[in-house]
């Protein structure tokens, strides 16, 4: 073999040799961490403290509201007859919501009755409208909330005695139960949360306010059922 | 002729072992691992003989991860045949909205500077130092701040350019060229974020950590 081929060849295995030698020895002087994170909405309802009764002849809550709990209370209004004189039975309920995201508070509710005439206890007997929206507290969002129900319902401008029927009526924009048949929007407004941890206890707190005028209203018992419902549209 | 050209080929070889032999390595230090997430993961090598890329998913950090905080540990480690500087920089993390996810929300912390095996190099004259703030576990050192959020001692915020996290004197015994799993230093790289209520979204950053010479400390 010509000496000049076998240096050729030499020289190529070197230069293969040298390549595999870079390539073997594998080091580096960076590295990196590439890092992601999701932020889903967020948004949740509890109660925001103990239920008050008032006006009421009998009954009592049955299940209080417990601040920072899961939102599950029981009242029994009492007596709603004539034998009931107070003006009104009123229920307050405190709501609490939070939220990482502009918010809508809807409502539901099912009124059924044993009784069986007109005279029976109805969805529009029964006043609702949520009270004064409180944003305080370290972490929490100052916002404009829009309400949209009228307010306390016992208040003069949200009911009177319909002078035909002479029957008491919530008459305010959704002051009674019959305006939430379906699910139907109470309550919306912006974001509630600052960048806060969960265990900050803090949020939108806002008054349910339900009334009952106690009246001539057809014997037996009543049931009242109400959802309410927050979403992050 | 042909002792020119065992000669070439000597001399070839000598060049490749002295161009691509580094004297600073940066690599995988071992399984990285994911604490208290929700849908999160973590992704990287094992093995130390690996480069150092990692994929961290922290998941789901608002208030729908009931977990305290997302904690992940990064091993990583260092090999050099003269004294180093680890330096990071940190891309990516752009929310205009202050309650979304910011880089002071993601606790970054240095612990546990231990030696990869017996050979690395023991140095008494100088120590391998952690610059401050870093030298901290983020998920024992999270506090709240006046406003209500979580701080850190340490946390991406505190990277401006590319910041020096990590200096010391030599971390091998030898002086090979090649990586191998016991000729220098490990430690671990800890990234924290708390679940909160940030603004909705979802956010990335990226990381580039890097080895190169350092301040002159003896061994």
């Amino acid at each position: 073999m010509p000496r000049k081929k076998i240096f050729l060849k030499l020289c190529l295995l070197a230069t293969l040799l040298m390549v595999q030698a870079v390539s073997c020895f594998g080091q580096s002087t960076t590295g990196s961490v590439n890092m992601s994170a999701t932020v889903s909405k967020f948004v949740e309802i509890n109660s925001g403290g103990a239920v008050t009764l008032s006006g009421n002849s009998g009954g009592g809550v049955t299940t209080d509201g417990v601040a920072n709990s899961p939102l599950a209370v029981s009242i029994n209004l009492g007596e709603l007859g004539p034998s009931n004189l107070n003006s009104f039975v009123t229920a307050q309920v405190p709501l609490k919501l939070r939220s990482n995201a502009a918010y809508v508070l809807s409502m539901s509710a099912t009124v059924t009755s044993s009784g069986t005439t007109a005279s029976r206890i109805g969805a529009a007997d029964v006043g609702f409208g949520l009270g004064t929206v409180s944003r305080t507290g370290l972490g929490v969002n100052a916002g404009s909330d829009t309400n949209a129900t009228s307010g306390d319902p016992t208040l003069a401008a949200n009911g009177a005695v319909n002078g035909t029927t002479g029957r008491y009526e919530f008459t305010a924009v959704r002051s009674n139960l019959s305006a939430f048949s379906s699910s139907t929007t109470a309550l919306s407004g912006p974001i509630i949360m600052n960048a806060v941890p969960r265990s900050n206890a803090n949020g939108l707190t806002v008054p349910a306010l339900f009334a009952i005028k106690p009246q001539f209203f057809e014997n037996g018992t009543t049931t009242i059922s109400v959802t309410f419902t927050v979403t992050a549209p | 002729m042909m002792r020119y050209a065992f000669l070439t080929a000597l001399i070839l070889l000598a060049l490749a072992q002295t161009t691509s032999a580094q004297a600073l390595d940066i690599s995988a230090g071992g399984q990285p691992t994911i604490t208290g997430s929700v849908s999160g993961s973590v992704t990287g090598s094992a093995s130390v003989l690996n480069d150092l890329v990692v994929t961290i998913n922290f998941g789901e950090v608002s208030p729908l991860n009931t977990n305290s905080i997302v904690k992940v540990v990064v091993p990583i480690a260092l090999r050099s045949n003269q004294p180093y500087q680890v330096s990071v920089s940190v891309s990516g993390l752009n929310n205009a909205n202050p309650q979304a996810l910011q880089a002071s929300d993601v606790g970054f912390g240095l612990q546990n500077m231990d030696l990869l095996g017996g050979a690395g190099k023991v140095c008494t004259q100088s120590t391998h130092i952690f610059t401050s703030p870093f030298n901290n576990d983020p998920a024992v050192t999270a506090t709240i701040g006046s406003n209500g959020r979580v701080v850190y001692p340490s946390s991406l915020a505190n990277l401006s350019g590319s910041t020096v996290i990590l200096s010391g004197p030599i971390l091998s015994k030898n002086n090979s060229s090649k990586r191998q799993q016991s000729d220098g230093y490990v430690f671990d790289a800890i990234f924290t974020v708390t679940p909160q209520f940030f603004a909705a979204g979802v956010s990335s950053a990226t990381l580039i950590f890097s080895i190169s010479p350092g301040p002159n400390v003896p061994c």
